[in-house]
């Protein structure tokens, strides 16, 4: 060993360029996907950025940012997203759980079917399912006409253009996003582990929430976090549904922009809500101990 | 008000007008132009009426884009990258666009504005269209529009006992919102602007819809929502365009509005700073803006010509020209929109109606 | 890693181990009678009648799809039988369900639950039975303690080996005390040496709990290793159930002769005198009472011996001449292929002798091979 000559060895430079060329294409492979989230998301989002600290003069102001403690609107309207997102995340998982259990149970082939029915309304744009929503739902709309009709109730009900309309709307457009990832998890759960937990006692609904429900909670969660944060930045579904009582941040964007054309107020908007989300993940992940899937340990 | 009502008498030759044409057309006929508009019925309207027969004339070609905007105008020229070189704008966006300093200064020594009425053109930009904000409601609830016992002013509209039923009023946007409740608070029409120029003004309109919001059972976002609402009976009584409630009523709705202490506003045009056609530009805006384009909008939507001159000129039906919020006939009931207003106060009056909405 | 652990700690521990007390439960018998599955067309099982003894180490041997899982599954309730009686000593056991069974089980994949600890996932059977924490913790530590793993408790599932966490599966199995314990395949994803030495663990883990236990294998080895009784299944349909000894020796059929072990099978023809022969060898002295019957001989390769010249006892030996065909070494053990005639070779096992010539065969030689009379075994041909 201490001998040892340092002498290439043979073929060492050539093996070394071969190595050297194959980093370089698996790099070429990935400067697509690189070039375009730094284009798509890091520099647009940087510029939000620096818009929201400019003032209308044109010089550094944090003018935008005092706005929003001065007027009781802004926080409320946070509150409505915040409590809109969630409040639809609970609806998805509600639904969404015992759908994707229920998948998951099927055969494959089976699966494959009532999947493509959950999946259907994905490829149906999104304003068209809103606005099937607001017909069905609406004062004179089919849902009240059938209920008065078969006297389930005898004036019309107010479902939409409310909280309510909102929900219903969000969850239905959201359901997908959480029984995708929560199928696959469930796909993947071992039927030996409910053999196993039935055999050393426990009962089926034991075994559910001891073993089942543990082990899908990773879908659960990824599931959860997609409708969470897809609400946080949802637009269409509150404005037409909502009746413009539900305000959510991005309502309130569109209304400065279109308003004041004020791109630093609402660039303002976006930078708290982006901020805010990363905080409630973050706290959500460290509550949750999924930290380390998200943020790496 | 007052000067809305009194035309000046300056008459240009039309002639004059058309030689003027005939010159530009062979001297720029190369690059088109972009004219950006909104879609929809309103954008198809003003192709029919004024952009195509207008490009045919002068041989300018035309680019027709939608989605017209005052912020992505705003956005364009910021960037410096100006594409568009006619957008259709509110006049109260063009006003603050132009204090944005988004906006090129119109040549009225190309476009002829000697027959407008005073108004309906700024600085910044040159009058398409009039309408009205108005007061509309189920006319099966509360009868016909003049009617006895029928609605017939703000008061009306806030008066829930008289007129039991839902409201629905604007979302997410100040124009137009604040007048009605002045109106409606017993401040004359015109006194509104002079209480609005103050925050307390401003608050005790806002106020007022506070108070009349349990019955607010939608706030509108859209001039298409407007239609829906009335025709869907979603609601029994609704803000919103002339435009649409007539629309609605022609596919059956049972709507009826007043143009009694209604908004008197107007569309137009507007060219972005640094437009890349900006002269071609100016001499398609001068063509469009002519009484002989102009008589010919009523026939595609019920909203005002901007010339007087298109009044003399039409060959509408008497009724349609006497339902078209500029018809001198009824300009005098209604409240014309301060761009004024708008210009100073806006961005703190949007804030207190958001206040407001968000609660 | 995972097998050196194992060897430094060594099997015999285990069994010495004197602290037996928690599983001082009595073992219970199994009956298993005229038990039917059916998947559409196909009988997975097809009336099984087996009794299982209180207190043996059963193994269900048979290829995949022969039906020994479902039967393993009948027998712990995941799976409905369509018809059929399984009795835990006098209880009827076929419309309980799976929890209240009371058997411990370890499957193949282990299923141990990745989000519980290795002490969570012993105390899991026990919690479901309200032992009180401290028994609980007792039981545990002892069960960790038999599998050798008492400093593994806090380790996560993930952290284990594929070796430790077979034994934490089988300390969840039997940490209840279970009176009757079914395998399925236990040892199938370890690999060769550890699981050698497992099969010899879990011999001494049965002898020491004294629990009836039904095992699943297609490994012939494994089975016969472990077994108190074998019971070979095939098509659904139990082949011979017996011990190792017989199934080897006396294999009833030739699907047995030819799962159980190495063997090389010739057919037979009976002569005047109800003789079994092969060609003109004379394979049985005694007439066969179905001679005129097919049979075949099965010939177990390691029974061969090579004759070098030496005079043979026709009565007690039965030789063969033959070609070498092939010659393997393979370690302990050398194997060659010699034919015997056109169409039929035997194989045949040797130990290897360093010192021995049968090192040296090579392909072509002429060999002649012996085979005691004590090692015939024939069969009815009845394929």
């Amino acid at each position: 060993m201490e001998n040892r000559v340092d002498t290439a060895g043979i073929n060492e430079h050539e093996l070394k360029t071969q190595e050297a060329r194959e980093q370089l294409t698996l790099l070429g492979l990935a400067a697509p996907a690189v070039l375009a989230i730094v284009a798509i998301i890091v520099i647009p989002v940087g510029w939000l950025f620096y818009l929201s600290f400019v003032g209308s003069d044109g010089n550094f102001s944090l003018e935008h940012y005092q706005k929003m403690v001065q007027y009781k609107s802004y926080a409320r309207v946070f509150l409505i997203t915040f409590q809109v997102s969630l409040l639809t995340t609970v609806i998805c998982i509600l639904i969404g759980y015992p759908l994707a259990y229920f998948l998951a149970l099927l055969p494959q082939r089976w699966a494959g079917i009532f999947m493509l029915a959950v999946l259907l309304p994905f490829w149906t744009s999104l304003l068209v399912r809103t606005y099937a929503w607001l017909v069905l739902l609406q004062k004179k709309g089919m849902l009240n006409d059938f209920a008065i009709y078969i006297g389930l109730w005898e004036t019309p009900v107010k479902l939409v253009h409310n909280m309510t309309g909102t929900l219903i709307g969000m969850a239905h457009i959201m359901l997908p996003f959480l029984v995708l990832p929560l199928y696959g998890s469930m796909r993947k759960i071992e039927r030996d582990m409910m053999h196993a937990a039935a055999n050393l006692g426990a009962s089926p609904v034991h075994a559910f929430w001891k073993v089942y429900f543990p082990l899908s909670l990773s879908g659960m969660v990824a599931g959860s976090l997609i409708v969470f944060v897809l609400c946080l930045g949802f637009y269409v579904t509150p404005a037409v549904l909502g009746g413009g009582r539900v305000v959510m941040v991005a309502t309130q964007i569109t209304a400065i922009l279109e308003n004041q054309f004020d791109w630093g107020a609402a660039s303002a908007l976006g930078v708290v809500l982006l901020i805010a989300t990363l905080i409630i993940l973050y706290l959500a992940a460290r509550l949750l101990k999924f930290d380390a899937a998200l943020f790496g340990k | 008000m007052s000067h809305f009502t009194k035309p000046t008498l300056r008459v240009r030759s039309i002639i004059v007008a058309a030689g003027l044409a005939a010159f530009t057309t062979i001297a720029i006929a190369a690059d088109p132009i972009t004219v950006v508009s909104w879609g929809g019925s309103y954008g198809a309207a003003q192709d029919n009426a004024l952009f195509n027969d207008a490009s045919k004339n002068t041989g300018i070609a035309i680019n027709r884009e939608s989605g017209a905007s005052m912020s992505k105008t705003c956005l364009q020229v910021q960037s410096g990258a100006v594409s568009w070189d006619l957008v259709v704008t509110g006049s109260g966006g063009a006003a603050s666009a132009a204090a944005k300093g988004c906006l090129e200064k119109i040549d009225y020594s190309v476009v002829d504005v000697s027959d407008f009425y005073p108004n309906l053109y700024t600085d910044y930009c040159v009058g398409s269209d009039v309408f009205a904000t108005v007061m509309a409601w189920n006319t099966d609830k509360y009868g016909a529009p003049g009617s006895p016992g029928a609605p017939s002013s703000w008061a009306d509209f806030w008066n829930v006992k008289k007129y039991p039923g839902t409201r629905a009023y604007r979302a997410n946007n100040v124009d137009g919102a604040l007048e009605p409740a002045l109106m409606a608070d017993g401040v004359p029409p015109e006194k509104v602007y002079e209480v609005l120029s103050t925050t307390e003004g401003m608050k005790r309109a806002v106020n007022k819809i506070r108070e009349l919001k349990p019955h607010i059972a939608v706030f509108w976002g859209s001039g298409a929502q407007q239609a829906q609402l009335m025709k869907d009976a979603e609601v029994d009584m609704s803000t919103g365009w002339n435009g649409r409630f007539d629309n609605a009523r022609k596919d059956g709705a049972r709507v009826g509005y007043t143009f009694n202490q209604a908004l008197l506003d107007y569309d137009c045009f507007a060219m972005p700073k640094g437009a890349p056609n900006k002269q071609v530009a100016m001499k398609f805006l001068a063509e469009i803006s002519k009484p002989e384009y102009q008589d010919n909008l009523p026939f595609h939507i019920t909203y005002g010509p901007t010339t007087k001159k298109a009044y003399e000129m039409t060959t509408a039906p008497k009724d349609l020209i006497e339902s078209l919020p500029s018809h001198p006939k009824n300009v005098p009931m209604m409240l014309p929109v301060s761009l004024d207003f708008y210009a100073k106060h806006r961005t703190e009056a949007l804030e207190l109606y958001m206040e407001m909405l968000s609660e | 890693m995972a097998a050196r652990q194992y060897f430094s700690r060594g099997a015999l521990i285990l069994a010495n181990d004197s602290n037996q007390s928690a599983q001082a439960s009595t073992a219970l018998p199994i009956h298993i009678r005229d038990l039917t599955k059916r998947y559409g067309q196909m009988y997975a099982l097809d009336s099984v009648d087996l009794e299982i003894k209180s207190g043996e180490f059963l193994t269900l041997l048979g290829p995949s799809g022969s039906g020994k899982t479902t039967l393993l599954m009948a027998i712990a309730g995941f799976n409905r039988p369509d018809a059929g009686s399984i009795r835990f000593g006098d209880t009827e056991m076929i419309l309980t369900p799976p929890h209240k069974r009371d058997v411990g089980m370890v499957f193949q994949s282990y299923a141990l639950f990745p989000h519980m600890s290795v002490t969570e996932n012993v105390a899991f059977p026990l919690k479901l039975r309200k032992v009180s924490p401290a028994e609980c913790a007792e039981r545990v530590a002892e069960a960790l303690a038999t599998v050798q793993l008492s400093e593994f408790g806090e380790r996560g599932i993930d952290q284990l080996s594929g070796g430790q966490r077979q034994r934490v599966a089988l300390a969840r199995a039997f940490v209840f005390g279970p009176r009757i314990l079914l395998m399925d395949e236990p040892l199938s994803a370890l690999d060769k040496k550890l699981r050698e030495h497992m099969q010899i663990e879990l011999k001494h883990l049965h002898e020491k709990l004294g629990v009836t236990t039904v095992y699943v294998t297609h490994d012939q080895r494994e089975a016969l290793t472990m077994s108190d009784r074998i019971a070979v299944i095939n098509d659904g349909r139990l082949a011979q159930v017996d011990t190792p000894h017989v199934i080897y020796n006396q294999p009833a059929n030739a699907f047995v002769a030819d799962f159980i072990g190495e063997s090389t099978m010739l057919p037979l023809s009976g002569d005047s005198a109800g003789r079994l022969m092969f060609a003109d060898q004379v394979v049985t002295t005694e007439a066969a009472t179905d001679a005129a019957a097919d049979h075949l001989l099965v010939v177990r390769p390691e029974r061969l011996f090579v004759l070098r010249g030496e005079t043979v006892d026709p009565e007690k030996t039965i030789a063969f001449d033959g070609t070498v065909r092939e010659f393997v070494f393979q370690g302990e053990t050398a194997f060659a292929l010699v034919a015997v005639d056109d169409r039929h070779e035997l194989s045949v096992r040797f130990s290897t002798d360093s010192a021995s010539s049968q090192n040296e065969l090579q392909p072509g030689d002429r060999v002649s091979l012996g085979l005691h009379r004590e090692d015939v075994i024939t069969i009815p041909d009845n394929a």
